[in-house]
């Protein structure tokens, strides 16, 4: 089977070929995956290599217990799921992430996420880096369910129960720790003005 | 809400929670309606979401990267992929026909240890010279008696063991 037609195979499909041994199908769940993996991870390294390796490390880890699968998820919320428990470990092995790295030099090439226009005015500017300050500083001090549901929900746009599954547990928690964490921002914004 | 001004207003405390849900159209169809028809009548409500709905999305921005990048994250990811499979082979080639002949090959080297064991320990125990107790040691004379009993005992055996030659010198 040509790669062209390995893309438009659904990834149970795809996950079932490598299961049967043909390893290097798993290469088009790379490329379908790569980008969202890696933005997770940058959502809670702040750094690009880092973001890299620990989501490489994802694809690795899953190809290497594609076999334990079992298909009672879905491979994205399987996967999302290792993606995020390396993202757990990292932040638990490094303590909090420093948010100056946000401010300060590009790593890899890669502009930090802005609040502002391109139109923006040097004040409007201003004020969005503080707010952006403050909000990477709430999100840093946020409990880590809090701070994993609000970026899979805000930021990576998984639905509740997606969530909930990758978190392994329930909607409502989900929705708890997610209102939480945009209460916790609100409160960190509104101090500020 | 103003360019550059990303305060969230004070929301209903009640209705806050469904707020949240509301903008991320994660509420059940009721509650849609029920903070719809809030929204409406309560303004600080509607400040509230107003502003979730300009900082929320702004805090996700994704960031534009080069096409060069996921070039290279890709390769890197392939390479790094056949690496483990290249791996993985080598492990199974090499354990795959241990695993046949692992199991019996196991047994035999038990059983011919247990056995070796079992034959040469037991020798060794009886080639073990009889040890002289410290009284006998400690008295001189004692000492002298247990060597000639030790010796006429050797010589008994060595008697017993030559019994028919023996015999033969004493006919003739």
């Amino acid at each position: 089977m040509n790669q062209t037609s390995l893309q438009d195979l659904r990834d149970e499909e795809l996950v079932a070929l490598c299961q049967s041994g043909q390893g290097q199908v798993f290469e088009v769940l790379v490329r379908r995956y790569m980008e969202k993996a890696f933005r997770i991870a940058l959502d809670f390294t702040h750094d690009a290599e880092e973001a890299k390796d620990l989501s490489q490390d994802a694809f690795l880890r899953a190809f290497s217990r594609i076999k334990q699968f079992d298909g009672r998820s879905t491979f994205y919320t399987w996967f999302y799921r290792l993606v995020v428990n390396l993202c757990l470990d990292y932040t638990r092995r490094k303590g909090r992430v420093v948010w100056e790295r946000l401010e300060g030099e590009s790593d890899g090439g890669i502009e930090p996420a802005r609040l502002t226009d391109a139109s923006s005015s040097p004040d409007q500017e201003a004020m969005a880096g503080e707010t952006k300050r403050r909000v990477d500083l709430t999100l840093e001090a946020m409990p880590k369910k809090q701070k994993t549901a609000f970026l899979l929900r805000n930021h990576q746009g998984l639905s509740i129960s997606d969530i909930a599954k990758v978190m392994k547990t329930t909607e409502g928690t989900v929705r708890v720790y997610l209102h939480r964490a945009v209460a916790a921002l609100r409160q960190s914004l509104v101090e500020f003005v | 809400m103003n360019q550059g001004k990303y305060t969230l207003e004070n929301a209903c405390k009640e209705f806050e929670a469904d707020l949240v849900l509301y903008y991320y159209g994660d509420d059940s169809e009721a509650d849609h309606l029920r903070v719809e028809r809030h929204c409406g009548e309560c303004e600080r409500c509607r400040r509230f979401l107003e502003d979730l709905q300009n900082l929320l999305p702004r805090m996700a921005v994704p960031q534009e990267l080069p096409e060069t990048f996921w070039d290279r994250y890709y390769n890197e990811m392939v390479e790094k992929l056949a690496l483990q499979r290249e791996r993985r082979s080598w492990w199974q080639n090499l354990f795959t026909p241990i695993r046949i002949w692992a199991l019996p090959a196991f047994g035999t080297a038990v059983v011919a240890a247990l056995a070796l064991f079992l034959v040469f320990g037991r020798a060794e125990h009886k080639a073990v010279p009889p040890q002289i107790p410290q009284e006998i040691l400690t008295d001189s004379n004692s000492l002298e008696f247990f060597n000639s009993m030790d010796l006429l005992e050797s010589l008994g055996t060595l008697e017993k063991n030559d019994g028919p030659r023996t015999e033969m010198v004493r006919h003739t």
